[in-house]
C-alpha cells in the first residue's frame, strides 16, 4: 500500500514538474508565434546646401519614414521652409494610402538673392496589406543668382585683380621658372600637383590666360549657374525586408558662366551621385548598412598644360584650393561616405556625402555649397529613439541630465 | 506638540528615523553623483585612449566602418587645457565618455560641418568651461588616421534646446561643439564654432 502511495506522490510530482516547465515554455511559444514584427526605417537627402553671403537655403529635401505599427511618413521639398514647394504625408494604420499633389512654384524668388525657375515637394504613402512604405522627393529646375547686385562688385575685383597680375605675367614670359611665382601660386598653387606642373614648368600661356580673362570679364552676365539633381527618399517594405533608400543626384556648379574661352565657364564643378542605403531583413532582424559616395571633378575653362579645357578630379582627403591668398579663394573638399552600426541595438546607419564648395571666401564670408548628401537607418523598433536620433535628430544633444530643462 | 508625540508614538520616531535616512542617503546621491559619473568617464577614457591608438580601429576607420562608442578622435583645446577621446554616437550610453560625434555629421577634419556633443558638469564634464574660448583659441582633432586644427571664430552663442540648425552644414569647413546652457540644465544649448584652419600630418 506504501509502496503504491509512493508511486503515486512520485507521479503526481512529475505531473507538477512537467506542467510547470511545459506552460511557460507553451506561452512562450505561443507570444513568439503572435509577437508583432518590429522594424523602423528612415531615409532622408538633400541637394544642395547653399550658404550665399550668410543667408541659408536648403534646394531639394526629402525624407522617408517607416515603422511596423504600421506608420509611413515621407516628405519632399523643392526649397526647405518655402511651403508652397513642400509636400508632407502620413499614414498610421493598416491599408491607408496618401498621394498629395506635387507642391510647385514657378520662378520663386529665395531671399532676395536668388530664383528658383521651378521648385517641386512630391510625397506619397501607403500601408497596403501591412506593409508601409514612403516615398519624398524633392526637385528644382534652374537656380539662378540675382546678378546684377552681385555680379558687378565681384566683376570689379577680379579685374582688378588679374590686372595686378599682368605685370607679373609679363616678367615671366619666355622664362623657364623653378617655381611657380608666389604672386601666381593663388591662381595655379592649387592646380599645380593635380596637372603635373611642377618645378620647370613654363607659365608663358598664362600671360595670354590673364589677357583672355580680362576679355572675357566684359561679357560676363551672371555670377554662378547652379544645375541640381532631384533628391529621393524611400522607405519600402516587402516581404523579405525593410529598405530605406536615400539619393542626391549630383549637381553642377558653374561660376562666371560664359567668361572663359568659347563661352565656357571660368569654373565647373561636376559632383556625381551619393546614395545610401539600409536594409532590415525581416527574418533574421539584422540590418546592413552601405553607399555610393559621389565624385566630383572640376573643370577649368582655362588654356593650361596645352588643353582648352582641363578637367581635375578632386580627391577624398585633398581639399583644392583656388585663387588662394586673394579674395577670390575658392576651395573644393570631397566628401565620403560611412556606415555606423550600434553594436549595443544593431540598428545600423549609412551616411553619404558629396562635395562641400566654399566660393569667393574674401567677398561678405563668400558662397558655400554642400552638394549631395543622403542618409538613411534601419533597426528594431523597440530602439527606434535612437535612430532617429541619428537620422531624423529633434535637437541637439542632451549633455546634462542633472536636471531636466 | 512634536515632541510629544514622538515620545509617546514609537512608530513616528521610526519612520522620523527613516525619513532621515532617506534623507541623507539622497544627499549623498546628490552630491556624489557628479563625481561618481568622473570616475566612469575616467575608466572609459582609459580603455578609448587604448582603443585609438590600436591598428584594428585605424584599419576600421579607413574603411569607413564606424561602430557607436568606438574612439574617433582625441579634441584638445589647449586654452582650457581639454584633452579627452571623442566617441562615435551621441546616445546618452555613448556619451557617458563624456563627448560622442553627431553621426550625420562629417567625420572628423573632413570637408563641412563636424560637430560634437560634451557633458558640461557630469561625465569628466569636458566641456564644461567651453563658454570662455574666445575667438582665435585653437581646437585641435587627432583622428586614427591624421588630424586638423580649427579656429574658434567667433564668441560662444546660446540657442534654445531644439534649433539643430547649429550642426547643419555651414558653407565651410568648421567644428561646432554643443554642450548644454546653463551649468546643470538642458534647458538651452551653448555652441561654439569654429573653422578649420590646416590639417596635421596623416597617421
Amino acid at each position: 500500500m506504501h509502496t503504491v502511495q509512493r508511486l503515486g506522490a512520485i507521479a503526481l510530482s512529475a505531473l507538477v514538474m512537467t506542467a510547470v516547465l511545459a506552460l511557460p515554455a507553451t506561452a512562450q511559444s505561443q507570444a513568439v508565434a503572435t509577437r508583432a514584427e518590429s522594424f523602423i526605417a528612415t531615409a532622408a537627402a538633400r541637394g544642395l546646401d547653399l550658404n550665399l553671403f550668410g543667408t541659408r537655403v536648403t534646394i531639394g529635401q526629402s525624407s522617408a519614414l517607416v515603422n511596423s505599427t504600421p506608420m509611413a511618413r515621407a516628405s519632399g521639398a523643392g526649397v526647405a521652409l518655402v511651403s508652397d514647394t513642400v509636400s508632407t504625408s502620413e499614414v498610421n494604420a493598416a491599408n491607408q494610402s496618401a498621394t498629395p499633389p506635387k507642391a510647385c512654384v514657378l520662378n520663386l524668388p529665395v531671399a532676395s538673392l536668388l530664383t528658383v525657375e521651378l521648385a517641386c515637394g512630391e510625397s506619397r504613402v501607403d500601408t497596403n496589406n501591412g506593409a508601409p512604405s514612403a516615398f519624398g522627393a524633392g526637385s528644382v529646375a534652374g537656380v539662378d543668382l540675382l546678378g546684377t547686385t552681385l555680379l558687378q562688385p565681384i566683376i570689379d575685383l577680379l579685374r582688378s585683380l588679374l590686372n595686378a597680375l599682368l605685370p607679373v605675367v609679363d616678367q615671366t614670359v619666355g622664362t623657364v621658372t623653378n617655381t611657380l611665382t608666389p604672386a601666381l601660386g593663388g591662381l595655379l598653387g592649387g592646380l599645380a600637383g593635380n596637372l603635373g606642373l611642377g618645378t620647370g614648368s613654363n607659365v608663358a600661356p598664362v600671360s595670354g590666360l590673364v589677357n583672355n580673362l580680362l576679355t572675357g570679364i566684359e561679357r560676363a552676365t551672371a555670377l554662378l549657374d547652379v544645375k541640381v539633381g532631384d533628391s529621393t527618399a524611400s522607405a519600402v517594405t516587402s516581404a523579405n525586408a525593410v529598405t530605406a533608400t536615400a539619393t542626391a543626384a549630383g549637381a553642377q556648379i558653374d561660376l562666371l558662366p560664359g567668361l572663359a574661352l568659347g563661352g565656357a565657364p571660368l569654373l565647373s564643378i561636376i559632383v556625381g551621385q551619393a546614395r545610401s542605403v539600409s536594409i532590415f531583413d525581416r527574418g533574421t532582424a539584422r540590418s546592413t548598412p552601405s553607399f555610393d559616395a559621389a565624385v566630383a571633378r572640376v573643370r577649368l575653362g582655362l588654356p593650361l598644360a596645352g588643353a582648352t579645357v582641363t578637367d581635375i578630379p578632386i580627391q577624398l582627403g585633398a581639399p583644392l584650393t583656388l585663387l588662394a591668398g586673394t579674395p577670390l579663394e575658392t576651395t573644393i573638399s570631397l566628401g565620403a561616405g560611412r556606415t555606423v552600426t550600434d553594436p549595443s541595438t544593431g540598428s545600423v546607419a549609412s551616411y553619404a556625402d558629396g562635395v562641400s564648395i566654399q566660393l569667393l571666401k574674401g567677398l561678405n564670408g563668400g558662397i558655400g555649397l554642400e552638394l549631395a548628401h543622403a542618409e538613411t537607418g534601419a533597426g528594431l523598433l523597440l530602439v527606434a529613439l535612437g535612430i532617429r536620433r541619428r537620422v531624423l535628430a529633434a535637437e541637439p544633444a542632451r549633455t546634462d541630465d542633472r536636471v531636466s530643462q | 506638540m512634536l515632541i510629544d508625540l514622538l515620545r509617546t508614538k514609537r512608530w513616528l520616531r521610526r519612520s522620523l528615523s527613516g525619513l532621515s535616512v532617506l534623507l541623507l542617503l539622497g544627499g549623498l546621491g546628490l552630491v556624489g553623483y557628479p563625481f561618481a559619473t568622473n570616475m566612469w568617464q575616467d575608466r572609459i577614457q582609459a580603455r578609448l585612449g587604448d582603443q585609438i591608438a590600436s591598428p584594428e580601429l585605424q584599419q576600421a576607420y579607413k574603411e569607413r566602418k564606424i561602430e557607436t562608442g568606438d574612439s574617433l578622435t582625441r579634441i584638445k583645446i589647449p586654452a582650457l587645457g581639454v584633452d579627452t577621446v571623442v566617441v562615435e554616437g551621441i546616445t546618452p550610453s555613448a556619451l557617458r565618455a563624456g563627448a560622442g560625434h553627431y553621426p550625420q555629421t562629417p567625420l572628423p577634419c573632413e570637408g563641412g560641418n563636424v560637430s560634437i556633443a560634451g557633458h558640461r558638469t557630469t561625465y569628466g564634464r569636458p566641456f564644461g568651461n567651453v563658454d570662455q574660448l574666445k575667438p582665435g583659441d585653437t581646437i585641435e582633432l587627432t583622428t586614427p588616421i591624421g588630424g586638423c586644427v580649427y579656429q574658434v571664430a567667433r564668441d560662444p552663442f546660446v540657442v534654445p534646446p531644439t534649433e539643430l540648425g547649429v550642426i547643419e552644414p555651414t558653407g565651410e569647413r568648421s567644428l561646432t561643439l554643443t554642450t548644454c546652457h546653463p551649468k546643470g540644465s538642458a534647458a538651452q544649448r551653448l555652441i561654439i564654432r569654429a573653422t578649420w584652419v590646416k590639417d596635421l600630418k596623416s597617421a
